[in-house]
């Protein structure tokens, strides 16, 4: 177990010379299609690995109990001191006095960190996989913990390197003004592939006044000629081409004769790998609940290298 | 229409029906224990059924609301680990940890007017809190289970292992509904706030929290373990569980950036 706190003491000493060196991490640059190949390759790094692990104590090593519970207390430590300080978005230079710890997703040490939890993860899930496939791939020799680290590792991946293709915009539309800008989180304009019109705001609410229901009727039309005619509603985003339109907000000075509603239009392509890897890890939440834990301890899964 | 007045009536009437079954398993009668533990929840979850058809709104927005299901599903999962593991204490300990979060209840209800606002009206916010309120439940348990060990490891020495093993499988079981409370969210989110997962305080002590327990249950599996240090892990990652659920209100880092603040 000590050479596993000392990889990952390791890690976060790599991850500071980083920080030093070359700044926070560039999440940005990681856009499509970087991301892929950066996916390919570490696929490509661990199935070497594993193939590579009878000759290499290191890479044989990484699948074990004693590599992932280290990890594990890292990936805890670093997080909680990530929920022990305020986050803030972006780093920029006008962000002034605030620290590599107010923006943890982009600091070194722990980017590192949950990068090493998904190599082990992926050793982990290929020689689950060899095992399954030693099984014949039997449904009954599926185990819960493979479904489970091949869910986590596919939505933890997938999100990460995926992030960089999302597109999160606001739309601020107004009563019988087609509109296709929209502003990006940094507020810059943007022509869009649908034209929006408020047909109308929708607002109810309470005895007390505060809202009950807001949602916009509107009118989408697509870059392909195609017209729809949908109503969105907060926790029913509306589903056009590839875009997610949700309502976002209102004229709040308004109230219910707002004739203003803003709705925020995201583009995810990588949802579906993301999704795939958290019905997966579901799926081995509820097979572990039904199988439980065998009285007998199976030595083949508990060998230190 | 019921109220919160009512809830005096109903809680005396749970917790002495739990204290009967309580006191049914110290005598081994069996019977009895199941029955009245039964009574008990049924009585219970009448008064959060009633104050969900009132309130017009699942019970689920504030503190106080969400303490309630816990004091529901502390028996609710003792009787369960009762009926499986047939551990005399365990009904007398949950009944006492419910009647502490109902006296929290009596004396600072936080249940609220019947306004519930847009971004929780979701058929996802009744399984994702609930689901949640029922893992903290069996790590509550889990928990005093890990504190009796501690205290007991002497004179339980032959029966230890055994006994570390049925605490697992309460773990397991903790961490299966845990699972699914936080992917619920994670599903939630992305139909709410156009994504899945933002690192907003609550969901950075909900990872926490996981990895905690998934430390817990990975170091279980080496062949050569201190006991003692996995049941403190298991304390601990309860304590951790705490922030996540409570002390992130207090937390100075995470008031104001907080989407999930809706007790206010």
């Amino acid at each position: 177990m000590k050479e596993g706190f000392l990889i990952g003491g390791g890690l976060v000493l790599a991850g500071l010379m980083l920080e030093l060196s070359v700044g926070p991490v560039v999440w940005e640059a990681f856009a499509w299609p970087v991301n892929g190949i950066v996916f390919a390759a570490f696929l490509t790094v661990i199935t070497v690995m594993f193939v590579l692990r009878k000759k290499v104590y290191a890479f044989r090593f990484i699948a074990t109990y004693h590599s992932a519970i280290p990890t594990l207390v890292y990936a805890v430590v670093l997080t909680i001191i990530m929920g022990l300080t305020r986050q803030t978005a972006n780093p920029s230079p006008a962000d002034e006095g605030g620290t590599w710890l107010n923006h943890m997703l982009t600091f070194w040490p722990f980017v590192l960190t949950y990068v090493y939890m998904a190599l082990i993860l992926g050793m982990v899930i290929l020689k689950q996989l060899q095992k399954w496939a030693a099984a014949r791939f039997s449904l009954f020799a599926l185990s819960s913990s493979l479904l489970s680290h091949l869910g986590l590792f596919l939505a933890m991946t997938t999100a990460t390197l995926g992030n960089a293709d999302m597109q999160r915009l606001r739309m601020i539309t107004e009563v019988g003004l087609p509109e296709n800008r929209a502003l990006t989180p940094d507020n810059t304009i943007r022509q869009m592939p649908l034209t929006i019109e408020l047909k109308r705001f929708i607002m109810e609410t309470y005895d007390d006044g505060s809202p009950k229901r807001f949602a916009s009727e509107i009118q989408i039309q697509t870059k392909s000629g195609k017209e729809v005619r949908a109503t969105v509603d907060v926790n029913k985003p509306v589903k056009v081409e590839g875009w997610k339109i949700y309502q976002y907000g209102y004229d709040t000075q308004m109230g219910a004769l707002s004739q203003t509603s803003i709705l925020e239009l995201v583009s995810d392509p990588w949802l579906p790998l993301v999704y795939t890897g958290i019905y997966m890890m579901l799926g081995g939440a509820v097979w572990m609940l039904l199988k439980g834990k065998k009285v007998n301890h199976q030595p083949s899964n508990c060998k230190s290298p | 229409m019921i109220n919160w007045e009512h809830f005096i009536y109903f809680a005396i009437a749970a917790v002495l029906l739990w204290a009967v079954g309580a006191w049914a398993a110290w005598r081994s009668k069996t019977a009895v224990a199941y029955t009245s533990t039964a009574i008990g929840l049924a009585v219970f979850f009448g008064f959060i059924l009633m104050m969900w058809i009132s309130l017009e709104r699942p019970p689920l927005r504030t503190m106080g609301e969400t303490r309630l299901w816990y004091s529901f599903f502390l028996p609710l999962a003792g009787i369960i680990v009762y009926s499986r593991w047939k551990y005399k204490w365990i009904l007398t300990f949950s009944t006492v940890l419910a009647l502490v979060f109902i006296c929290v209840n009596l004396f600072k209800p936080e249940i609220h007017s019947k306004t519930l606002m847009p971004a929780l009206q979701s058929p996802w916010f009744a399984p994702h809190v609930i689901v949640y309120m029922f893992a903290y439940a069996v790590f509550g348990v889990a928990t005093l289970m890990a504190i009796f060990l501690l205290i007991k490891e002497k004179s339980l020495n032959s029966k230890l292992p055994t006994l570390n093993l049925q605490l697992d499988n309460l773990v397991y079981v903790g961490l299966a509904f845990m699972t699914f409370g936080m992917l619920f969210g994670a599903l939630w989110a992305k139909e709410a706030w156009g994504h899945y997962w933002s690192w907003d305080p609550k969901e950075t002590w909900a990872a926490i929290t996981w990895f905690a327990y998934l430390v817990y249950v990975h170091y279980r599996q080496l062949p050569k373990q201190k006991s003692r240090l996995a049941l403190w892990l298991l304390i601990l990652s309860f304590i951790l569980l705490q922030m996540c659920w409570w002390g992130i209100n207090y937390l100075p880092s995470a008031q104001g950036n907080s989407v999930h603040t809706y007790n206010m």
